[in-house]
């Protein structure tokens, strides 16, 4: 039995080189399938939910993400909506716009922004909408963060 | 007989037959290296080629010496903190030239374009587990130390040498090793041994506060290895104080603290992954054993270990602490020869060698892999600082 | 009634949230068994309930008083820091045989330890008077109702909905062999209590500033 038992580690033992030698030949194919079994993505809290609309305007577009109140168990009462300006080199002295996140059909806040200064101001039309939670430079563009409540 | 008696020796061959056998053992080494860092193909430009050349010598070089000298620690302490500093310049110097500073943007974020790194590991699984999201800013599958081969190489690791990743792998832990390894004797003696669960109480509340707020608390906060990496651009008051804290973390835990005490501070009494990393410990095959009827109860180990991985009582026990990085110091400094590596499930053979010989392979391997890249990249970039008085571009 | 507690219900995951980085080192720096740990939730809650109550009689009386943004701050900075004294004071003071505390407890101290409520009561209550979001909701619910029962009967019932989602936590009782989780608990108690008095400093700043 002792000397099963010695065989069965010994085996694990040279199997342990076996999975660093694994690791690094097959670090993109297992990467990509720990993706694609987990279905894992980056979290929309870092980089904005995904977009669900895109503005055109003459020179630039405005990207509009989903809303995120993802939480860990269930949705916050609280959360967080991107809005995307690009390309930086297409966005006029000033941006004004009314939009409508939510696909209602009515406006629920209205915009400005001063892509030089980055700083932007926020008149509220839908209750729902908070404040602005900061303007952030993008490799291509400008973004904005509001705070929303939930329905 | 005194504890300090002459150290006995290892039933060691004869200096030609110690040599054989270690190059016989170091050959295959040098092949996996080899094959690790060309991946096939030679280095087209003749600095790259003479740099890489340069670290194939230098790992080979080490490997041998490991086997033929029959000592782990003090070469791979060597190597473990040349990796951390050739890290820092190779990374340091890419953001440069890639962003122009070591400051990460917001810009940078929201494109997810972090480098992802394993310390924030513990945070992000029960965020994953809950949501399938990871609450990090990094890219899942492309470009630079993505997500999801920083997974695979822990998932990998954590297998292969448990929290041997700690003393093998890590690309940070060189720091505190090589400023512990710099005063001949420790200031600071004795440190209670409640701190040692410090690792696991920031790992409880950063794990909470992570997965309630749905950020990389340690990231942003604490984590004092930004401090050689890259940091948040200073854009509020809140980064400000933020840079402070992980500024101030870094010189206390990486720097000042190793110094005064010759001992790993911030990975073996604050760092939340090392803590975690102890659990792959548990799925591991290989520990470390003492001889309890050959320990003459010196405490060197337990005085000397870097990672206060051992006490009394697991002394007592033949055994590490479950905090043990099988960085192979107690091995060498015991002066019984009663510490030896071991494959769980076999009888404990102190003097024999296979153990530490079956385990150095896949740690080496993870060892030269991770930190041969590193070492060229560095190498070339100082090679180039010389040349040309820069070393971006 | 039902609207408390479906109010509860329906915000007992933030509660839990919020709750949480205080109650988990806490159960696990009691070392106790499942069954124990359901007393100490048992004072947990309790103390919770009288903060929630407590607020609830203000809220019937005085109509709102803490509706200026500043002296929500104020006051819930005030809360954090004195919540994060005492999570300090439980890690580090208040034990008994096992923790580094040990090393610096003073007379003083003991005299203080004597004259206290049991501390998952102290932290229940805390928790219970800090401003969390699902809490407000409760608050402003509260404070529509005409007659004093009818807004403690809000919170109490509010209470128990929330209540529910902690029912699960006093299982890591059944680590309570390791003795080594005891000391991790009081130590993760004075991170914790880091964290607060970082975010309560924060608070009565912004509430100085905005005032």
């Amino acid at each position: 039995m002792s000397r099963l038992k010695s065989v069965l580690a010994y085996t694990a033992a040279v199997l342990a080189l076996l999975i660093a030698l694994a690791t690094f030949t097959g670090m993109d194919s297992f990467g990509r399938k720990l993706v694609s079994v987990t279905g894992i993505k980056v979290s929309p809290w870092m980089i904005g939910g995904e977009v669900v609309s895109v503005i055109e305007h003459e020179g630039y577009q405005t990207v509009i993400h989903r809303p995120v109140f993802d939480g860990l168990f269930s949705e916050r009462k609280k959360g967080m909506l991107q809005i995307d300006w690009t390309p930086q080199q297409g966005l006029p002295a000033r941006v004004d716009e009314l939009i409508d996140f939510d696909r209602d059909g009515k406006d629920d806040f209205h915009i400005v922004l001063n892509p030089e200064s980055n700083k932007a101001g926020l008149e509220a039309i839908n209750p729902r909408v908070v404040s602005i939670e900061g303007c952030y430079t993008l490799k291509d563009g400008r973004a904005a963060r509001l705070s929303l409540y939930h329905d | 007989m005194s504890v300090f008696s002459p150290r006995p020796e290892m039933p060691a061959p004869s200096t030609a037959r110690g040599i054989v056998r270690a190059v016989l053992l170091t050959l295959p080494m040098l092949l996996l290296i080899a094959m690790m860092m060309t991946q096939g193909e030679l280095p087209k430009d003749s600095l790259t080629r003479a740099v890489t050349a340069i670290t194939y010598a230098l790992l080979g070089a080490v490997f041998f010496l490991m086997v033929y000298k029959k000592e782990t620690y003090k070469y791979r302490a060597a190597l473990f903190t040349i990796v951390a500093v050739c890290f820092s310049i190779a990374f340091i110097a890419n953001l440069v030239e890639m962003r122009g500073s070591m400051a990460v943007s917001r810009a940078d974020m929201l494109a997810g374009e972090t480098p992802f790194c394993h310390l924030v590991i513990p945070m992000v699984i029960i965020p994953a587990a809950f949501t399938r999201t990871i609450i990090f800013p990094g890219s899942l599958l492309e470009g630079f130390a993505n997500i999801a081969s920083m997974l695979i190489l822990w998932l990998g690791a954590s297998l292969a040498l448990g929290r041997g990743w700690c003393s093998w792998v890590c690309f940070f832990g060189g720091f505190d090793e090589g400023f512990s390894r710099l005063r001949k004797k420790a200031l600071i003696k004795k440190i209670a041994p409640v701190w040692t669960y410090l690792p696991w109480a920031v790992l409880l509340t950063l794990a909470l506060i992570s997965a309630l707020t749905l950020s990389p608390f340690y990231c942003e906060w604490l984590c004092p290895f930004k401090a050689v990496t890259e940091f948040e651009q200073i854009t509020s008051f809140k980064i400000l104080l933020q840079t402070i804290i992980f500024a101030s973390l870094f010189i206390l835990l990486v720097v000042i603290l190793p110094l005064l005490t010759r001992r790993r501070t911030q990975c073996g009494l604050f760092c939340p992954f090392a803590a975690f990393q102890s659990l792959a410990n548990k799925i591991n095959i290989f520990d470390l054993r003492i001889d309890t009827e050959k320990c003459k109860n010196c405490r060197l180990c337990v005085k000397d270990c870097p990672t206060f991985s051992l006490d009394e009582n697991s002394v007592g026990r033949g055994k590490t602490l479950m905090s043990c990085t099988k960085c192979g110091k107690c091995v060498d400094i015991c002066p019984q020869r009663a510490v030896t590596y071991h494959i769980k499930g076999t009888p404990v053979a102190v003097g024999s060698d296979t153990a530490r010989i079956l385990f150095l392979y896949p740690a080496f391997i993870f060892m030269s892999a991770i930190g041969g890249s590193m070492i060229v990249s560095a190498l070339t970039r100082i090679f180039k600082l010389i040349a040309t008085g820069s070393m971006i571009g | 009634m039902l609207q408390g507690f479906i109010l509860g219900i329906a915000s007992g995951t933030a509660c839990l949230a919020y709750c949480a980085p205080v109650l988990v080192p806490v159960l696990l720096g009691e070392g106790k068994n499942i069954q124990r740990n359901y007393v100490i939730l048992g004072q947990y809650l309790g103390g919770r309930l009288c903060g929630y109550l407590l607020f609830a009689l203000l809220a019937w009386a005085v109509r709102f008083p803490l509706s200026g943004l500043q002296d929500r701050e104020l006051v819930f900075g005030v809360v954090y820091v004195v919540l994060a004294l005492f999570l300090v004071y439980y890690g580090l003071f208040n034990h008994r045989a096992l923790c580094a505390g040990q090393i610096i407890e003073q007379r003083p101290i003991k005299r203080f330890s004597n004259r206290l409520p049991p501390m998952p009561l102290v932290f229940g209550f805390l928790s219970g008077v800090t401003l969390c979001p699902p809490f407000l909701l409760a608050f402003t619910e509260a404070a529509d109702k005409v007659a004093v029962w009818q807004s403690l009967l809000v919170f109490f019932t509010f209470f128990l909905g929330t209540s529910l989602y902690f029912l699960p936590i006093p299982l890591v009782g059944a680590f309570n062999r390791f003795d080594a989780l005891q000391k991790v608990g009081k130590l993760a108690a004075v991170v914790v209590a880091v964290y607060y008095l970082y975010a309560g400093l924060i608070k009565i700043a912004g509430g100085v500033i905005v005032s």
